[in-house]
């Protein structure tokens, strides 16, 4: 049956089909976002076969080798005007983009190309892509494994040879790392500190002889940790400069590699699919879970995740207290007149002050104010080199809880002003004095709402970056801000962050090519993080409001 | 027009029957009480003791007055009823007892309200212990969010009573008081919202029995309850006359004449008419407690 245009219209078809559509546009741009950014980031990992093909450009003849990246069309007459000769009557042509690494031996590591240049295109099933500490990727043939500049395997079965030496030399580099950064680490750090103790029985002219033997006695015992630590290590580096490797590049040239720069060496070209699913995962999990190399373009980001993560923990720490206190003055205590109503006003405007002015008061008042006032009062021992009064953890986690205060504040007080009359009423009739009425009835009951303040306060505070880069966030900090060096969290030190790694990569990366599906990656990551914090503070409140549903009442 | 004319005198007939009923029963106390309006100083109820004592008590709300100079005497360990239209202020009387009316914004009050001689609007005197020793009971349950126990328990614990033991006495002396003790024995440890809205009411005056008040006031305590439970509220009320002094605002005036020992009639901020319920339901002295009572209007 037909219904009338004018019976359909006045039903509200209209408006429904309206408010789908808004809400279908809305799940597109949300998953399409999503889709992008996971797709582009996360085919980084994935082992891409090596492409080896014959370069034929006028004179210019080469064999050519690398990871097809993208390809794009581009119009003939932007390439007749860049002195590159067009076939005629063709319109546009393809140009590719190669990943050909061996940036030590060729100068750069991405490189564009007309697709109709690239004749007889192969995939060679011994071609090696090796992934290396410094230099990024090289893509070539082994030659030969060598021990001590000795050859000690050829052809297939230097490979194998290879894969095992390789397994030797990454458990050396482990524990050379570990010795390094966690054991002599740990002797600086101590000896740091015995230093600025020694200078601050100076400063306060306490330094008597007994302290100056304690001292002495712990400085002379790190010394001697310290000498073993070296001892070990300059043997760890002569076991880890034992082998090496000759890898011979497209072009033919061979080029010595030591195995102790080398992360891991694949033949993409023979791997089987669940080989490649196996590197793919290996891959996403050293991303996740290891510190990142070469200019923040290879490796992993795990440092810039854990400060992250700390940053809004304690943010939230700080400005949950700070908002409810303020809230509850405001709603149960302040008189309601024309002063609460100019607070009122004044704290919603705060939430529009764009971040970057956070940042500036941030490092105008915390650091240089409040910081050095710290630094002048407690660490004198450490002057002139500041421990607070430089950005720090401790700075970027008040500026963003100053910077989040009023979304809690406004949260927290809706949600006092929803409890019902009558809840007050029936704890006050019971001799309750308005304080216990509020700590046993009211703040219990307005938990879920104070929670859902602290769930935008985190939205916000995790994916802010301006701010943070006044205020503590660094391109790559050396430790991280929680160790197990006493006092375990070091709220003075700088610290990396997803949001500001996302810039950094992206825009003041040397390698642009080879951070750009970083950039993506990081930003899946910085999404999901965000989300799970969020998914926690969300799971909390939902127990808290089954627990406190008398509101629905 | 005309169902609601036939309601009214149904409602007339019911009246009278339930009055006289109460009248028979309550023939034991022959009490005589002067029954008279607000502005006089010479109400007294005779051979009672009396409990509190209003003294020319006037209310403000800003600039609007709600109560012009009440003065009565509530009995003891008796149940008086306040009854008027919407409006009267038989409520706001109530809320002065336990001083609920100070958390109203521009509430002023005038006069005083006697408790064993001590006027509870002197400035030296504790809240918080008045509304101990002055409990109150609201119209909707208003239980806590936490488990039956904990409401119960809640006026100990404010107080600093947290012994386990004494606890546990006090709520299961409580919830038996409410007559709530056998409904809800095995599940103290349930949140208190999962009761039936009668069960809350009765749990809400058993927290409030719990901290042994004095004076109980109950603010039209049965008006959101269902039928049944009002029952049970009213037995409940009739049980806990003989420990405490009860003083009930209803709109119901059967549930007055039915649970009442005195009753108050208050019209526009004015007491108009005060007396023992027989004599004010079968023999009112004013004719606007006439008209209320017969349903003239209301």
């Amino acid at each position: 049956m037909r219904m009338p245009m004018r019976n359909w219209a006045s039903a509200g078809e209209p408006w429904v089909w309206l408010n789908a559509a808004a809400v279908t546009a809305s799940l597109v741009m949300v998953f399409g976002l999503l889709g992008l950014i996971a797709v582009k980031g996360l085919a980084h990992f994935w082992p891409h076969d090596i492409l080896e093909a014959d370069y034929v450009a006028g004179s210019v003849q080469q064999v050519i080798m690398g990871e097809f990246v993208e390809s794009e069309e581009v119009p003939a007459g932007q390439l007749t005007t860049a002195g590159v000769s067009v076939p005629d009557g063709v319109e546009f042509m393809q140009r590719d983009l190669l990943k050909i690494g061996n940036r030590d031996v060729g100068g750069f590591d991405f490189r564009w190309m007309l697709d109709a240049d690239l004749k007889n295109k192969r995939y060679p099933k011994d071609a090696i892509a090796i992934e290396r500490r410094e230099w990024g990727n090289f893509y070539g043939y082994l030659v030969s494994v060598m021990e001590d500049g000795r050859v000690i395997a050829e052809g297939e079965l230097a490979w194998n040879v290879l894969q095992e030496r390789l397994q030797r030399a990454l458990g050396l580099h482990d524990q050379i790392y570990k010795i390094e950064k966690n054991e002599i680490g740990s002797v600086n750090y101590t000896i740091e500190r015995m230093r600025l103790k020694e200078r601050g029985y100076e400063l306060d002219g306490s330094y008597t002889a007994e302290k100056q033997a304690e001292i002495a006695a712990i400085r002379s015992e790190q010394e001697t940790i310290y000498k073993s630590l070296q001892e070990s290590l300059i043997d760890l580096y002569t076991q880890a400069n034992r082998d090496s490797i000759k890898v011979r590049t497209a072009q033919g040239q061979e080029i010595t590699l030591p195995l102790e720069k080398i992360v891991r060496v694949f033949r993409p070209n023979a791997m089987s699919l669940s080989a490649k699913l196996s590197f793919y995962g290996e891959k996403l999990w050293e991303f996740v879970a290891d510190d990142p190399r070469e200019a923040n373009t290879e490796g992993g980001i795990f440092p810039a995740i854990y400060g992250t993560v700390l940053m809004v923990v304690i943010m939230s720490i700080l400005v949950t207290p700070m908002g409810v206190v303020a809230a509850i003055y405001l709603r149960e205590y302040a008189h309601q007149g024309a002063m609460t109503r100019i607070i009122r006003i004044a704290v919603n405007n705060l939430a529009g002050v764009p971040s970057i002015v956070y940042g500036v008061f941030g490092l105008g008042f915390f650091i240089y104010f409040v910081g050095s006032g710290i630094d002048q009062a407690m660490f004198p021992e450490a002057l002139p080199s500041p421990t607070f009064g430089t950005p720090g953890l401790m700075w970027a986690s008040i500026t963003l809880a100053l910077l989040t205060l009023p979304v809690v504040i406004v949260a927290t007080e809706e949600g006092l002003s929803r409890i019902p009359r009558t809840m007050r009423e029936g704890s006050l009739a019971l001799g309750a004095t308005k304080a216990e009425t509020l700590w046993r009835v009211i703040i219990p009951m307005a938990s879920p709402a104070i929670m859902t303040g602290v769930i935008l306060a985190i939205a916000r505070a995790a994916g802010e970056v301006a701010p943070l880069m006044l205020v503590g966030v660094v391109k790559l900090a050396p430790s991280l801000p929680l160790d197990g060096n006493y006092p375990f969290l070091h709220l003075d030190q700088k610290f990396m962050h997803l949001g500001f790694h996302i810039y950094d990569v992206g825009f003041q990366s040397p390698n642009v090519e080879a951070a750009r599906p970083l950039v993506y990656a990081t930003s899946l990551l910085l999404v999901l993080v965000i989300a799970l914090l969020n998914m926690s503070a969300v799971s909390i409140r939902n127990r808290l409001r089954e627990k406190y549903k008398a509101l629905e009442m | 027009m005309v169902s609601t004319m036939q309601l009214t005198q149904q409602d007339e007939a019911m009246k009278e029957t339930a009055a006289q009923k109460t009248a028979s029963a309550r023939r034991t106390h022959s009490i005589d009480i002067s029954a008279i309006g607000s502005g006089s100083k010479n109400l007294r109820i005779e051979n009672e003791e009396i409990a509190m004592c209003v003294n020319d008590l006037q209310l403000h709300y800003g600039e609007k007055r709600a109560l012009h100079g009440i003065n009565m005497q509530i009995p003891k360990k008796r149940v008086t009823a306040f009854i008027g239209p919407s409006g009267c202020g038989k409520s706001t009387l109530l809320r002065c007892f336990n001083r609920m009316n100070d958390l109203v914004d521009g509430c002023r009050i005038d006069g005083e309200v006697l408790i064993d001689d001590q006027n509870i609007y002197q400035r030296a005197v504790d809240v918080a212990d008045l509304r101990r020793r002055v409990g109150m009971v609201f119209q909707k349950p208003n239980p806590f969010p936490k488990s039956i126990y904990e409401n119960v328990a809640y006026g100990l614990r404010i107080q600093g009573i947290n012994k386990k033991r004494v606890l546990d006495e006090t709520v299961e002396w409580s919830l038996r008081s409410a007559a709530l003790w056998d409904e809800v024995k095995d599940r103290l440890d349930d949140s208190a919202l999962g009761l039936s809205g009668g069960q809350q009411q009765r749990l809400v005056i058993a927290r409030t029995v719990a901290v042994k008040p004095e004076v109980l006031l109950l603010d039209e305590p049965a008006s959101a309850l269902d039928p049944l439970s009002t029952l049970k509220v009213e037995e409940l009320i009739h049980e806990l006359k003989d420990d405490y002094t009860i003083v009930i605002v209803t709109h119901n005036m059967q549930q007055a004449a039915r649970v009442s020992d005195y009753t108050a009639f208050m019209y526009m901020g004015d007491l108009v008419e005060f007396g023992s319920t027989d004599d004010l339901f079968t023999n009112p002295q004013k004719t606007q407690t006439e008209d209320y009572i017969t349903g003239r209007y209301g």
